[in-house]
């Protein structure tokens, strides 16, 4: 089975050259990202200058484009959908970890994995030919809700993860205080998991915000539309660019692009933060992290 | 750490019992909650989906899909295709370089900064918008050598690639050491070691991941916006030239069509890009169980 | 293990780039005969009509992507495509980007834009052009409005919001739409016109006429701008709107043909239907036109692309009716066959 002939001390060394090359395939993807899409939209910024982030109007036809609207569309739907998703993702989790029998968990866990991988797109069908209706059109409110179906399996699941790290003997003692379950949880597993559960929040705000299929179909594509009104309807950053890479000239595309780099920018600090919260937790807990 | 925490013992039994009992009702809703849309989307999927996939078996599987959009009746064998080919176009190039990265990480790095950057930085690439991810491909591939099935197994490469590397590791992770060491103490070099024991110790589990990642890939749609192109209606296996199709993006062009053939292939579509993503899916749990039976 | 994986693996890569066994370069698809693939891009006007004429065109293939007409002009200028489909021309300032030097404009149909509207219990619906702008221009935000009501005094109209839905994409449409509006509703219409407009921000967007039709097909309260194949074919109703004759016409094939009547077609085959003279003539009757580059530079291409484009203006004439749009006038169809011999193929 174990070969001890051959393998010279070159090939060791080359496979580990190789491995750090693909390694490094990481950083290097991540920059060349960075590096090309900010290249790109330099067009339009000089352009544009500060105002492209200030202003309301969005009208490639006469080379004026504004982001502001769709940065407000972008954080509008993903807060509504984080608000609608966090309540039911706590209480999915705290369920399957705190209450639920152990021949129930298994099966709870695959239906929530379950939500996680049906695609985005069949999301965004159903979102449009069958709840659209039911919610008064697209609008911000539509986004947001199918949003929240999609991130409720992301929160739940490192919630979950989070909760389980609960020490049981902290659990065991208060119940033999005589603790109720509920006072159990808020007296040991909340305070607990309280990193875990702020980082696994984040963390699907992120991919609220990144979302593009699905909130393209249901938002209602307006433009220059900043409002609180949920029944209003908008437009969010990654909708606007599907929506309108199609016909976009070069400055056009330039704006489009920039906005790419705009939400990268935003989902990639919401996600640097939100990944070293749950990771300082779960250090600290004693979880895998 | 409990005595200070702000429990009333004192209060009243039978009102924090009730209170118990209410909170724990309001969990129970919270499952249902997950489970109305849940079951929504697969009764929508599957009822108005199954009429045209299923009738005339296997027109809608490898029929073309109808020139005239406002025809009724099946054909999504190119998207078919598409979405096969560019999966797995994705596959072959994420999963070696996600299985060797994450080798990279497990067996070489450990504590070593450039590890602990990479380990970061991977787990802050799954948070990319994938819409981001096309764009990239798009400025990078698309526009210097055209639309392809290539580009966009490019893009969903980079989708794949963090996933895999962290799932990946994880696996490499429940290697027991016993292993390695022992084929150290019989002369092996680490390379030997890594691609003889190690690696196939952790198949299974790599296995697993990397399908799961495979089905998030199969599922995606704006980065294969930008790098297949519109219009593809018959069947393209050319996979370096030409544009192409794939599900994902027949359901989301189909979505805004206002004529009832053309948003029933959307649900036939979307009926097969479930049954296949749910394949995959059930494929990566049975390896997984596999490695618990093994324990 | 790892051998046959590799081989596996081998053998799917030859087999990819080979291409599918018993497929040709190029794909099965709609023409039979020749190997040579034309692509376009363009009108969603246009999108139903090409679409008919690629299934019976024996010469080659052809792909049409519907993304509007701005991105089929755009597409031309870049040379990504071998002809564009558009509802509008270029602009002068924009000729001198065209990489392939002069192009040539061939009418191919003509056909109304209609008003398509999503309101229960309202199967008839008569609006004039200040209405129409007032609509769109969210002056007007309710469906039983003193202007509406005084057009339809029969009809039942509902104290509804409007919700109006217009083009995302740069759209030839839009372009005669607003072109009509500022022609007929004079200074009720203040937004000017052109494929883009500036839309208020409380209004919805749809992608090509198919977007728009959706829209306001599964939107309640909802009127949008749409053309009649389209609308027709997704089951909406639509408004009959007054002409320049004071009478409230109902948009069809033969309301677009009177309007086609009469109309000043200049040498390079451009030309104008909207706001047509004439008693029985649709006011928002719109044209549609191919755009090829005079000198083409393969000849393969170049011949399949005037055989497609002659189909498109003699045979295929009679496909027109049935899709609800209405052929050209026959002095104008001469002059675009006529126009075919200026396509060089070298």
């Amino acid at each position: 089975m174990i070969s001890l002939r051959g393998t010279t001390q070159r090939a060791d060394a080359t496979f580990r050259v190789v491995a750090i090359i693909a390694a490094a395939m990481v950083l290097v993807i991540l920059g060349l990202v960075a590096l090309t899409m900010t290249v790109r939209a330099r067009p339009v910024l000089s352009e544009m200058g500060l105002e492209f982030f200030t202003s309301r109007r969005w009208s490639p036809a006469d080379s004026k484009f504004g982001a502001l609207p769709f940065l407000w569309g972008t954080l509008y739907t993903a807060s509504i959908a984080t608000v609608l998703a966090v309540p039911v993702s706590l209480g999915v989790a705290l369920f399957i970890t705190q209450i639920a029998p152990p021949w129930l968990k298994k099966p709870l866990v695959y239906v929530t994995d379950l939500l996680a991988v049906v695609p985005s797109v069949v999301f965004g069908l159903w979102g449009i030919l069958v709840v659209a209706d039911k919610l008064g059109g697209r609008s911000f409110l539509t986004a947001g809700v199918i949003l929240a179906i999609m991130i409720i399996p992301i929160i739940t699941s490192l919630a979950r993860e989070v909760m389980e790290t609960t020490p049981a003997s902290d659990k065991e003692a208060a119940l033999a205080l005589g603790a109720t379950r509920w006072e159990m949880i808020t007296a040991t597993v909340l305070p607990h998991s309280k990193g875990g559960l702020v980082g696994a929040v984040m963390l699907g705000l992120g991919r609220a915000m990144g979302e593009t299929i699905a909130a393209a179909l249901v938002i209602g594509s307006a433009l220059g539309q900043i409002t609180v009104y949920p029944l209003a309807s908008g437009n969010s950053m990654p909708a606007v660019i599907a929506n309108e890479w199609g016909e976009a000239d070069e400055l056009h595309k330039s704006a489009l692009i920039a906005l790419a780099v705009l939400l990268f920018v935003i989902t990639i600090v919401v996600n640097l933060i939100a990944t070293s919260i749950v990771q300082r937790s779960m250090k600290r807990s004693g979880g895998t992290a | 750490m409990i005595a200070e925490l702000p429990l009333d013992l004192r209060a009243k039994p039978s009102w924090r019992r009730v209170k118990s009992q209410i909170m724990i009702g309001l969990m129970v809703a919270a499952v249902g909650l997950v489970l109305v849309p849940l079951i929504s989307v697969m009764w929508s999927v599957a009822s108005r989906g199954a009429g045209v996939a299923f009738h005339g078996f296997p027109a809608f599987f490898t029929d073309e899909i109808p020139v005239i959009s406002r025809s009724e009746g099946p054909g999504m064998g190119p998207a078919i295709l598409g979405t096969l080919m560019c999966t797995l176009g994705a596959t072959l190039i994420a999963v070696p370089l996600g299985i060797l990265g994450a080798v990279y990480l497990h067996e070489y790095g450990g504590k070593r900064k450039f590890a602990k950057l990479v380990r970061f930085m991977a787990t802050v690439m799954t948070g990319v918008p994938s819409i981001v991810m096309g764009l990239f491909v798009y400025v990078t591939w698309t526009l210097r050598f055209g639309y392809s099935a290539f580009g966009g197994s490019l893009a969903l490469a980079c989708l794949m690639l963090p996933v895999v590397i962290a799932s990946t590791e994880q696996m490499l992770r429940l290697v027991p050491p016993h292993l390695r060491e022992a084929s150290y103490a019989l002369g092996a070099t680490k390379s030997r070691t890594i691609l003889t024991i190690v690696l196939p110790a952790a198949l299974p589990g790599i296995v697993s991941g990397s399908l799961l990642a495979v089905a998030r890939a199969a599922g995606e749609t704006a980065p294969l916006l930008f790098a297949l192109g519109l219009g593809a209606t018959s069947y393209n296996a050319h996979f370096f030239t030409q544009i192409n199709t794939a599900l994902s993006q027949q359901i989301f062009v189909n979505a805004t069509s206002s004529f009832a053939g053309a948003q029933e292939r959307a649900w036939g579509a979307a009926l097969t890009l479930v049954m296949l993503t749910f394949i995959f899916t059930i494929v990566a749990r049975l390896f997984t169980a596999r490695i618990g039976r093994k324990k | 293990m790892n051998r046959t994986v590799l081989l596996a693996v081998a053998v799917l890569t030859l087999a990819a780039c080979g291409g599918k066994k018993g497929d040709a370069g190029g794909g099965g698809g709609g023409g039979g005969g020749g190997n040579v693939t034309l692509n376009a891009s363009g009108s969603t006007f246009q999108k139903a009509y090409e679409e008919v004429a690629i299934t019976k065109f024996k010469d080659g293939k052809v792909n049409y992507g519907a993304g509007g007409s701005g991105k089929g002009r755009q597409d031309l200028a870049d040379q990504v495509v071998d002809f564009a489909g558009a509802d509008s021309a270029y602009k002068d300032a924009e000729l001198p980007k065209n990489k392939g030097g002069e192009v040539l404009y061939f009418p191919i149909l003509l056909g109304p834009i209609t008003l398509a509207y999503n309101l229960d219990g309202v199967d008839k619906l008569n609006l004039s052009a200040a209405t129409i702008a007032k609509i769109f221009e969210r002056d007007i935000k309710k469906w039983n409005d003193p202007a509406i009501v005084a057009d339809n005094p029969d009809a039942k109209l509902p104290d509804t919001d409007i919700v109006v839905a217009h083009r995302s994409d740069g759209s030839g449409t839009t372009d005669n739409f607003t072109k009509y509006l500022v022609k007929a509703a004079g200074d009720a219409w203040k937004l000017k016109s052109g494929s883009t407009v500036e839309w208020p921000a409380d209004t919805q967007a749809g992608n090509g006429n198919g977007g728009v039709a959706q829209l306001v097909k599964t939107t309640k309260g909802s009127i949008g701008y749409v053309d009649l194949s389209d609308a027709k074919a997704s089951g909406l109703h639509y408004a009959s709107v007054k002409n320049q004759a004071g009478k409230f016409i109902e948009p069809s094939s033969a309301s677009a043909s009177a309007a086609g009547d009469g109309i000043e077609v200049a040498p390079n085959l451009l030309f104008s239907a909207l706001d047509a003279k004439g008693d029985g003539a649709y006011p928002i009757t719109y044209q549609s036109w191919v755009i090829v580059y005079a000198k083409q530079t393969d000849k393969a291409k170049g011949t399949a692309l005037k055989s497609y484009v002659k189909f498109l203006v003699t045979d295929g004439q009679g496909e027109l009716a049935k899709l609800d749009f209405a052929p050209l006038p026959k002095s104008l169809q001469d002059k675009a066959v006529a126009q075919l011999d200026k396509i060089q193929v070298p």
